[in-house]
């Protein structure tokens, strides 16, 4: 029985496959086609040359949804709010995060002003009715969405987190009386109170809605059409998947599904390696992403914004997303001076085309792969497999302006492109870490990515993790990480109380009747036997007064209210520096993740067969290392290094998707899982 | 930067403190830009601690503060995004303790200070400040500055708008040690406790303050040990000095000259009069000079500003014209002088009140916004709504059995610009990355009912080429008895400003139901309300920029079908005829802009 896992991107569609009865895994990549998405997947089951009757799992992940948003290319989409509050969403929360831009541009609400309706009703916090909920004000609304072509419609009344009956017969009507149009309601998405965020949730959702709705449509028919009858699943952001129907409905929550694949590669990784606090990190061309893997679980916000810097505050979306930091730093980060003279790399990336300069296809601005190539990380010949042969004197003209422009050598040069680019990474690696609360030594760093096994040696070193992992096929991670993906479900109840008006029944009975939802929701979808479904349970806990919580895991057979409230203070102070001992706790939020497990892939073992020692040497090259200086570094191919091979750096370990670079000082062993392990000695 | 006190220094202003260094450099730049990446993580990390630590919703969902670093002089290294008009006051701050406790800074101390008349904003700006020590020697300060939701005085909020001296708005602190050496000063959180009305939710907000600079400390000490004291100050001395280097070019490439605007404040809380503002900017090579001499002087309301907040004030629109992107450090403001004698509305000198002082602040930094807009245009708007339009409503919530206290700005409708419409619903200049109260949370905590919230469409905004952004309006019904009211409206009157041809926007002002009555005002003394009162905070639009009569038609029917406009109005002020029937007329549209472009010729008697 095969196992599919398809991704998306914007250039490639990948394809990995695995045989659950061998063991064996393949690769497959075809151009994506961008008019007709579907192609793309098709064609790489084709390449791929397994039987479409065998496949028994097949899982999809990608960036439709968000390229839909970034693009604006949503369906039209109306809103329909409590009346007096239409404008909500274009006030949004009024702040202006470019403080001394006396020319501050807002972001435009998703659904301009004549489109946004308003009804009679009101429930209050607490969610007692005020006034009656109107449906006859849905009559001029309904025909104005008629003239008006109207695709989608959200809805978001105040307070429908704790009172949803108003929103949900509102949905009901219009579902029957407009029935080609998408309807979201907005606690259907989120129950969290903030009504500019659970607005914006409710638009996007709607917005994309349409769109997606087609897409999988399209998706599932082209893939029965080839003969695959397996259930089909969608990479969701929450780390987790869900059916195709259940996706339709919730299209948002597939909002960040290509880098969620890519962390639950890293848990995979590290459940694999038995090492279940991991930091995941990702190197492509234009941007890196990290995440952290604590006891075996990425950690899932709802504190998502779409389109945000440090100047823009961009478009909150409050569904479960695995807590990824994105910078703009990758491979083909361009170094330029800003207009103080001072040298910078990114975010403008040469992307693919015209790629960097060494690409020879007509970039001449300076990247970060023409600084790995001059300074002989790179190997000009075996450059992806060796079908882009890259240019080394292109990389060292690039290269000069930033020399000429520093007073120094073309190769310093590199060498500082390097340093900037690195440093970089380290802040946001040190941002879901440090600045978490962890400590990198109990991580391992999982490094996935075309670009991420080249920057590993130097970001493990200044992190002082315990080790880094280098995983099977690094440039195809996110493919990689849908795979061993499992049906996930996050549900949430907000339930304010003190600690000393709370006992452990209580809590108890609060987290069982979530589970019944649980197992109702996700039967609706697969009808797993009981005993497959595991639970995760956690609760977000505050002093009193305080806004913001911490949110402690629960072991629900052995806990008590003692135990969580210790567990509690002890987290506020490793985050926050302190504790406060005489202030009242408060129980806000109870968390229950349900989780259906499947049963994992097991990776075959690679065999000593054909592969040594000698047979992996390929030379000797000089690598100038950033700190370290410059060293001749033994070059391996990676496709021949045996199990348990070891050696120290200075290293280069190349393989046709990526280059692995240990440096000295460091150590590299091979697992029997083909894994690189790189350790400082 | 230097702050001239023209009564105390009348004609020689001393030389500038400091000089550009230029020498060897011990230190390659890349490195330094490096730990200069790592100071501006540290700074948020300082502002994310303090926000999801603290307890009154005004710090954590207003986000009414900000975090920094100062270099041993007192020099910002590095800020948060928060409130420019607090960034503006580290240095004072230091300064001020700098002085106080020459020679006896020690490790392990922390400070607290909130003296308006000394680097502070007003009293519920409560600023904590600790020494960072690395080997027994200074590496610098870092800084945490946040409201308070209430620090004693004659009202819960600590916000009388009809205060007359500092000591109805509440205690004092000028620079006091939180701890000494490392040891808690327990009698300093015994007064602080005894002086507040809601010690619990202040003495909170201190502790999260507290973390934040510790953090600063942890984080500075890492640094330290991995790349060397010496060389994390040389980081200091490498982002101050190219940020000047910046600066002074910036300032350079513009034409010598004296540049003046004038304004109004309007009413102060007391009085309902208007009283004059006038700033004169003067641009001599690279180096520039605030001259707020002729401004009125200090009232008898408290609108007024000290020395420290107009400094603040001038600093963020200095810095919206020299790079308003990058992050903020003392560097860009070497070039800044700022003239004013004590005892002017902004350099109140004790007892004045000064509890609304960003009324003042909000207004020095658009005097001097307006007076350097038609110089540089691609750097400023047409003016905004531009006060803060706070409202303060305090009382006992019954249900809770508490005393409660919601103090809230109002966002408002900023000008246009000569690329585009002016941004609707943000804060205004003395405030940044605030955020307005999420109406689902306010309702949560305080004994009040949102009627609504939307946009000042029928108030309007400045027509023009580009019209200004809208206002808001944001109404609530009271649900408990005796609740006090205390607000002040600036840009009552006066209203905002248009640019190069732009009209003018629209006023702030609040409306109070009660007792069958309705009353509307800007600046009231404390009311009380009751059960079913209602009040309406209504927040102006922006000014216009371009003549109206060159936007587009399509832009304006545009408007019209959105509602922002009615299809009077795009009449009237845009010349642009819309059919009964809601479509537009193309025809009718050109003919009555001819006629209109013709009678403004007339009249203007070209």
């Amino acid at each position: 029985m095969w196992r599919l896992a398809s991704d998306i991107g914007g250039t490639f569609t990948d394809l990995v496959y695995f045989n659950e009865s061998t063991g064996d895994l393949g690769i497959a990549k075809s151009l994506t086609t961008p008019r007709e998405l579907t192609q793309g997947v098709i064609d790489t089951i084709g390449l791929s040359q397994i039987d479409p009757g065998e496949v028994g799992f097949f899982v999809h992940g990608g960036t439709t949804v968000i390229n839909v948003i970034t693009e604006r290319k949503g369906a039209k989409t109306a809103l329909i709010t409590t009346a007096g509050f239409r404008d909500v969403l274009e006030i949004a929360r009024g702040n202006r995060p470019d403080l001394y831009n006396l020319r501050f541009e807002k972001e435009p609400p998703i659904v301009r002003r004549r489109y946004r309706f308003e009804v009679r009703e009101r429930v209050d916090a607490r969610g007692r009715e005020l006034e009656r909920l109107h449906l006859e004000d849905l009559d001029p609304i309904i025909a104005q969405c008629r003239s008006e072509n109207i695709e989608a419609i959200a809805i978001q009344f105040l307070h429908s987190y704790a009172a949803p009956e108003h929103e949900a017969a509102c949905a009901a009507v219009l579902r029957e009386r407009l029935p080609q149009v998408a309807v979201t309601a907005s606690h259907e998405i989120t129950r969290e109170w903030r009504e500019y965020e659970r607005a914006n949730t409710a638009v996007l959702n709607a917005y994309v809605q349409p769109i997606v709705q087609q897409y999988f449509g399209r998706l599932q028919s082209a893939l029965a059409d080839i003969g695959i009858r397996c259930p089909f699943s969608a990479m969701q952001s929450n780390g987790g998947t869900a059916s195709f129907e259940w996706a339709k409905e919730h299209p948002i929550t597939l909002i960040e599904s290509g880098p969620a694949a890519g962390v639950n590669g890293g848990v995979l990784v590290g459940r694999l390696c038995h090492e279940p606090n991991v930091i995941y990190l990702d190197i492509g061309g234009t941007t890196a992403k990290c995440s952290t893997i604590e006891e075996g679980q990425p950690k899932v916000t709802t504190e998502y914004k779409l389109e945000h810097d440090r100047n823009r505050f961009g478009y909150p979306v409050r569904v479960p997303v695995v807590d990824i930091v994105e910078i703009g730093a990758g491979g083909g980060s361009i170094a330029w001076f800003d207009a103080a003279g001072l040298l910078r790399v990114g975010p403008v990336s040469a992307g693919a085309d015209p790629g960097p300069a060494c690409y020879a296809l007509g970039g001449e601005e300076p990247t970060v792969t023409d600084a790995k190539l001059i300074t002989g990380v790179l190997n000009p010949d075996y450059f992806a497999a060796g079908r882009l042969r890259l240019d080394l004197e292109r990389a060292g003209k690039a290269m000069r302006k930033v020399a000429d422009r520093l007073a120094i050598s073309v190769l310093e040069a590199a060498v500082a492109v390097i340093r900037l680019v690195d440093a970089s990474m380290i802040e946001a690696l040190k941002l879901v870490s440090i600045q978490r609360g962890h400590d990198p030594r109990d991580f391992a760093l999982v490094v996935g990515g075309g670009g991420g096994p080249m920057h590993a040696g130097a970001l493990g070193r200044e992190l002082g993790v315990k080790s880094i992992i280098v995983p099977l096929y690094p440039g195809l991670f996110s493919a990689w990480g849908m795979l061993v993906t499992e049906p996930r479900r996050d549900f949430t109840q907000t339930s304010l109380c003190r600690a000393e008006s709370i006992g452990i029944s209580d809590i108890r009975d609060l987290f069982s009747r979530l589970r019944e939802e649980a197992q109702v929701a996700l039967r609706a979808d697969r009808r797993p036997a009981d005993n497959q479904l595991a639970f995760e349970y956690r609760i977000d806990l505050r002093y009193l007064g305080q806004e913001h919580s911490v949110t402690v895991p629960v072991n629900i057979e052995r806990a008590t209210v003692e135990g969580i409230l210790r567990d509690f203070h002890d987290a506020h102070e490793r985050v926050y520096t302190f504790r406060l001992p005489e202030t009242p706790v408060e129980f806000v939020t109870f968390r229950l993740t349900a989780i259906e497990q499947v049963p994992r892939p097991r990776l075959g073992r690679i065999s000593a067969q054909g592969r040594s020692a000698q047979a992996a040497r390929k030379g000797r090259r000089i690598v100038e290392f950033a700190e370290e200086g410059s060293h001749e570094a033994v070059v391996l191919e990676r496709e021949l290094l045996p199990p348990d091979f070891t050696a120290s750096g200075p290293l280069i370990i190349e393989e046709p998707s990526s280059t692995t670079l240990v440096h000295p000082g460091q150590q590299l062993r091979v697992d029997d899982l083909g894994f690189l392990h790189i350790t400082e000695v | 930067m230097e702050m001239e006190d023209t009564s105390a220094m009348p004609e020689t202003a001393p030389e500038t403190a400091t000089r550009r260094r230029v020498g060897q450099r011990p230190v390659d730049t890349v490195t330094l830009e490096i730990i200069r990446g790592k100071l501006l993580a540290l700074a948020d990390e300082m502002g994310i601690v303090l926000a999801r630590t603290a307890m009154s919703p005004v710090i954590y969902e207003v986000l009414d503060f900000a975090c920094g670093f100062c270099d041993p002089e007192g020099q910002l290294v590095a800020q948060t995004n928060g409130i420019t008009v607090f960034t503006g006051t580290f240095a004072l701050h230091v300064d001020v303790l700098r002085r106080k406790y020459a020679g006896q800074i020690r490790p392990g101390d922390i400070y607290m200070s909130n003296n308006p008349y000394e680097g502070g904003t007003h009293l519920n700006d409560v600023a904590i400040i600790k020494p960072i020590f690395v080997n027994d020697e200074i590496l610098g300060f870092a800084i945490s500055i946040a409201h308070w939701t209430d620090v004693g005085g004659k009202m819960a909020g600590s916000l009388p708008a009809d205060a007359t001296e500092i000591y109805q708005e509440g205690i004092r602190f000028i620079g006091v040690r939180l701890y000494k050496e490392g040891e808690r000063q327990d009698d300093m959180f015994e007064t602080i406790a005894a002086n507040v009305r809601l010690p619990k939710m202040s003495l909170g907000d201190l502790n999260a303050e507290l973390a934040s600079v510790r953090i600063a400390d942890r984080r500075m000490q890492e640094l330290c040990a991995k790349y060397g004291s010496t060389t994390v100050r040389e980081a200091f001395r490498h982002i101050i000095e190219t940020s000047e280097k910046l600066s002074r070019a910036a300032v350079a490439a513009l034409p010598d000259g004296v540049y003046e605007a004038t304004d109004w404040i309007d009413g102060d809380g007391i009085s309902n009069e208007r009283f004059p503002v006038k700033v004169q900017v003067r641009i001599e090579g690279d180096e520039m000079t605030f001259d707020f001499s002729e401004s009125c002087p200090q009232l008898m309301g408290p609108v007024n500003c000290s020395a420290g907040g107009l400094c603040s004030a001038v600093k963020t629109v200095f810095k919206a014209l020299v790079d308003p992107r990058a992050p903020s450090n003392e560097g860009y403001f070497k070039p800044m002088k700022v003239v004013a004698p004590a005892g002017t509305v902004f350099t109140a000198v004790p007892p004045a009140p000064v509890g609304w002082y960003y009324e003042g602040t909000g207004q020095a930094s658009e005097l001097a916004w307006k007076a350097l807009a038609p110089l540089v245009p691609g750097r400023f708007s047409a003016g905004s709504a531009n006060s803060l339009c706070v409202t303060v409503l305090a009382g006992h919530d019954p249900a809770a059995g508490e005393t409660f206290v919601l103090v809230e700005p109002n966002m408002v409708g900023w000008g246009a610009t000569d690329m585009r419409d002016g941004a609707s619903v943000v804060s205004a200049i003395t405030n940044g990355d605030t955020f307005n109260y999420s109406l689902e949370l306010l309702e949560a905590k305080f004994p009040l009912r949102v009627v609504g919230y939307g946009l000042n469409v029928e108030g309007g905004v400045g027509a023009g080429r580009n019209r200004g952004g809208f206002g808001v309006v944001r109404e609530y019904e009271m649900l408990a008895p005796n609740t006090l009211l205390s607000a002040s409206f600036g840009r009552s009157i006066e209203r905002p400003w248009g640019l190069d041809g732009g009209g003018p926007g629209s006023c702030n002002y609040f409306e109070v139901l009660s007792n069958g009555k309705r009353w509307r005002g800007a600046r009231k003394p404390i009311t009380t309300l009751q059960p079913g009162d209602r009040v309406k905070e209504v927040t102006g639009g922006g000014g216009g920029c371009g003549d109206p009569l060159t936007r587009p038609a399509p832009q304006v029917f545009e408007d019209v079908r959105d509602g922002y406009i009615t299809a009077r109005q795009a009449r009237a002020q845009y010349g642009v005829v819309i059919r009964p029937g809601g479509t537009l007329n193309e025809a009718a549209t050109r003919k009555l802009r001819r006629g209109l472009m013709e009678r403004a010729r007339v009249a203007a008697g070209l």
